[in-house]
């Protein structure tokens, strides 16, 4: 994975310099709040329900034994000892102390790490395929395009004050764990007719109050002509996203409003001005990053492990961990594996500073040195040898880390919601517990299948309900908090939006609901065929007079 | 209020003239660019330089055919979370080829001094009071990730033994 | 600039060094418990505690003042809306968090 060299050292310290300067400004009054506030947001500080939230930038979902091990620490010695981990691959912490920050951020820098840009109206954490540098079905790593992306976006002279927030996603596989098409910019790497990467070009996606899916606007990108097309995008944007209206300020209304034609002309005009200028990136710097990511020294190895085999015919539990929380590796014999942080009744995507730990001495012992955190609120030991399942599985269980419900009903997402969250309406992470509790059957969870969950407690859409094959919106309806049921969502490369049934529920409703939503899943669908499948077949119709009784 | 000056350069001292104001003979002002496009060649005779005073929501294309009459500009920010006076700045370098002062004023705070100097920006008007913060923020970064079109080039350059410039075209 | 107000009010906060939510009490000094928050029935009145809020916030002590309806719980006030209630406690979820683990957890002098 990329490694800091002096440039990137003293970047990050000068970062925490400043911000440390800042907030002793603040203190003092020589900033007033309304000035202070896109600098604290700018160095991911948040204020919510019952302290500040400080949201740690993982990049590309991409970090190291040691990078965990400070995260942990963090979480014992700042914080109440646990941190949580988000829909676009960062870690959130809520308790620090704004006093404290500045030796937070320094404690991270001093290991590569840092909190920028995490947050404000600037481009945030660029995201990717959890699986991505370690997968069969890739086509390219994505991670050091989404490495060259963070640098040239991060202080950027003219895109740090944008009309509003801006997120970028890339993946290096045809199948999208990444949800590119829901993002303001989406990447999907290709090989063109002669081998040669490139990418395609998505604009304009986003959740939130208004859910739209992106829009091609280039079918081939070539892969040295990526950061000045992006600079061409961004320009554009800066230039005319709106600024009068904070629920229209995002590309993807500015995308809507012009046509994705008309963006992607003006997008190319301005390209054609600036793609011959002697500008980011040079080809040495694309190969010194791309070094970073060189696949590791695996053996191959068999894929048939006896003792693999053997454990998985003998206990159930480790036999389902095997089918859904493994994917097969680029290497044969390895597999990445999905350490869910969806237990049963708990809080999706908490993990605690122990189980940090002990995440982190796997990864020493069995996964390169390597982790990664996915959109979906789990984190990935990548780079596995098969034949060390059976004890990596042993540890993990033992520690409440494995829950075989990997793709799951009972994986879902849940932002934080109103437990935490001062922009929510409703509370979500009660409604994932009751589900886990509800659905606590692992046979009846397999026989289910693949089933995407997605909570989210305001129309923000943290929780990404809209791409949920199953989605949860709650609102707060005179004072209670209710729950609208979506259904048939996806944020894969088959993108589409969660269409709402029919009328809310109270917590207990919709966990019924889902219940009946299920039934009738079971009822229609063809042999071998999952939930989303069979809804896209049948429509909503059946499933709305199971759920509602109507005619 | 104090003038930061970023770049070095010979600062304009000019006055903003008022709507029915003409200008004094020799005299530097600065006019608001939706009076100067009705202005025929006698203003820009009379007065000894004019300088265009622009929103941030400015079009960059309605300067071009005032670019060879003017001696500097004003970006006016209305707010400091308005990005729009950096693309403004960038493409007055980039697109219209201006050497001339570009000055930043409205409620533009210290920590972005680096972000107005690395987008084009030459003096930034500020409040007496955070003159000093403007010049301590001036210094706290010396390398970027980015090549910009003030000549500055980036790490991605740098790393590489490269000096290649950007220029404004 | 007289406000419409629909029941009493009370006044809720975050302290600026460490996020920690506080009421106000009639003296403009801060407290956790809600229980000690003063409440204000008409408009005058809530106007006076705003102006005592905004104090504290000039002087860098608080930040993100709400003026929030009051309610009452065990004869003492309380926030009535659920969101605010949250605030009051701490985290439904974390019942081992927040000030529901003890009325003046956390509570240091800053």
């Amino acid at each position: 994975m990329y490694a800091y060299d002096k440039y990137d050292h003293a970047l990050v310290n000068a970062r925490v310099a400043e911000f440390r300067d800042q907030v002793e400004r603040r203190v003092r009054g020589e900033l007033t709040e309304e000035e202070f506030r896109p600098l604290r947001l700018m160095n991911g500080l948040y204020l919510q329900l019952h302290a500040y939230m400080l949201r740690v930038a993982v990049p590309y979902g991409t970090l190291s034994a040691d990078q965990m091990r400070t995260l942990a620490h963090i979480a014992r010695k700042y914080d109440k000892g646990y941190g949580h981990f988000t829909t676009r691959q960062n870690i959130q912490y809520n308790w620090p102390k704004l006093s404290d920050t500045p030796d937070i951020l320094q404690e991270l820098a001093n290991v590569e790490m840092h909190a920028i840009q995490t947050s404000g109206n600037c481009i945030r954490n660029v995201t990717t395929d959890q699986f991505a540098g370690a997968t069969a079905d890739e086509v390219a790593d994505p991670r050091p395009y989404a490495e060259l992306i963070r640098q040239w976006s991060s202080f950027h002279p003219e895109f740090s004050f944008l009309p509003r927030k801006f997120k970028i996603a890339i993946t290096g596989a045809d199948i999208d764990r990444a949800a590119v098409k829901w993002h303001d910019i989406g990447l999907v790497v290709k090989k063109n007719d002669a081998g040669e990467i490139g990418f395609e070009v998505l604009v304009g996606g986003g959740m939130g109050r208004t859910p739209v899916i992106a829009k091609t606007i280039r079918d081939f990108l070539p892969e040295a002509d990526l950061l000045s097309y992006l600079e061409a995008i961004l320009r554009v944007y800066n230039e005319q996203g709106r600024r009068d209206n904070k629920y229209k300020a995002r590309i993807k209304i500015l995308v809507d409003a012009l046509g994705a034609d008309e963006y992607a002309r003006q997008t190319e005009e301005e390209w054609q001005k600036i793609k011959d200028l002697p500008i980011d990136f040079p080809a040495e710097e694309a190969a010194r990053i791309k070094a970073f990511f060189a696949p590791p020294p695996l053996q191959v190895l068999s894929d048939d492990v006896p003792a693999v085999n053997e454990l998985a015919s003998k206990n159930f539990l480790f036999g389902a961990w095997l089918k859904n929380n493994t994917n097969q590796h680029k290497v044969p014999g390895h597999v990445n594996v999905t350490i869910s942080l969806k237990p049963h009744g708990g809080i999706p995507g908490d993990a605690t500073a122990e189980q940090m730990d002990l995440v982190a001495a796997l990864a020493d012992e069995y996964s390169q040195g390597e982790l990664r955190i996915s959109h979906e609120q789990n984190l990935i030991l990548p780079h596995v040898a098969k034949k060390d399942l059976p004890a990596i599985w042993t540890d993990l269980d033992e520690a409440g880390l494995g829950i075989p419900n990997a793709g799951l009903l009972t994986d879902m997402i849940a932002c934080p919601g109103l437990d935490y969250c001062s922009l929510a309406n409703a509370r979500s992470i009660p409604l994932a517990q009751e589900l886990g509790k509800r659905f606590d059957d692992f046979k009846r969870l397999q026989d289910i299948g693949p089933l995407k969950i997605k909570i989210s407690g305001c129309i923000n859409s943290c929780g990404h309900h809209h791409a949920g094959h199953i989605g949860i919106l709650g609102v707060d309806r005179k004072g209670e908090e209710n729950y609208q049921l979506l259904l048939g969502g996806s944020g894969a490369e088959d993108a589409s939006k969660a269409a709402i049934l029919g009328p809310g529920f109270d917590e207990n409703g919709i966990i019924d609901a889902i219940e009946k939503v299920v039934a009738v899943y079971l009822g229609e669908r063809n042999e071998g065929e999952e939930f989303l499948a069979t809804y896209r077949r049948v429509g909503p119709d059946v499933f709305k007079e199971a759920v509602y009784g109507t005619r | 209020m104090a003038l930061v000056n970023l770049t070095g350069i010979q600062a304009g001292d000019f006055t903003v003239l008022a709507e029915d104001q003409t200008p004094d003979e020799g005299a530097a002002v600065a006019v608001p660019l939706s009076r100067l496009k009705d202005e025929g060649d006698d203003f820009f005779k009379v007065a000894g330089s004019v300088g265009a005073v622009l929103a941030t929501d400015t079009n960059y294309t309605d300067l071009a055919p005032l670019m060879n009459k003017l001696a500097f500009v004003v970006i006016d920010f209305p707010a400091f979370g308005d990005g729009r006076g950096f693309s403004l700045a960038v493409r007055l370098r980039k697109d219209l080829g201006f050497k001339g002062e570009i000055r930043a004023t409205g409620p533009v705070i210290p920590d972005q001094a680096l972000f107005l100097l690395r987008a084009g920006f030459d003096t930034v008007e500020v409040a007496d009071a955070r003159e000093a913060a403007f010049k301590t923020a001036l210094k706290r970064f010396d390398a970027f990730y980015q090549t910009d079109y003030t000549g500055q080039v980036s790490l991605a350059h740098a790393r590489h033994g490269k000096s290649q410039e950007r220029k404004a075209s | 600039m007289a406000r419409k107000i629909k029941g009493p009010q009370m006044i809720v906060a975050n302290r600026l060094l460490d996020g920690r939510v506080v009421f106000m009490k009639a003296d403009g000094t801060w407290s956790a418990l809600a229980g000690e928050a003063a409440v204000a029935a008409d408009e005058a009145g809530v106007e006076a505690l705003e102006a005592l809020a905004q104090k504290s916030a000039d002087e860098n002590y608080v930040l993100s003042i709400e003026v929030i309806d009051a309610t009452e719980k065990g004869g003492k006030p309380y926030p009535a809306h659920m969101k605010f209630a949250m605030q009051a406690k701490g985290p439904s979820v974390r019942p081992d968090l927040g000030y529901q683990v003890s009325p003046a957890w956390e509570q240091t002098d800053l």
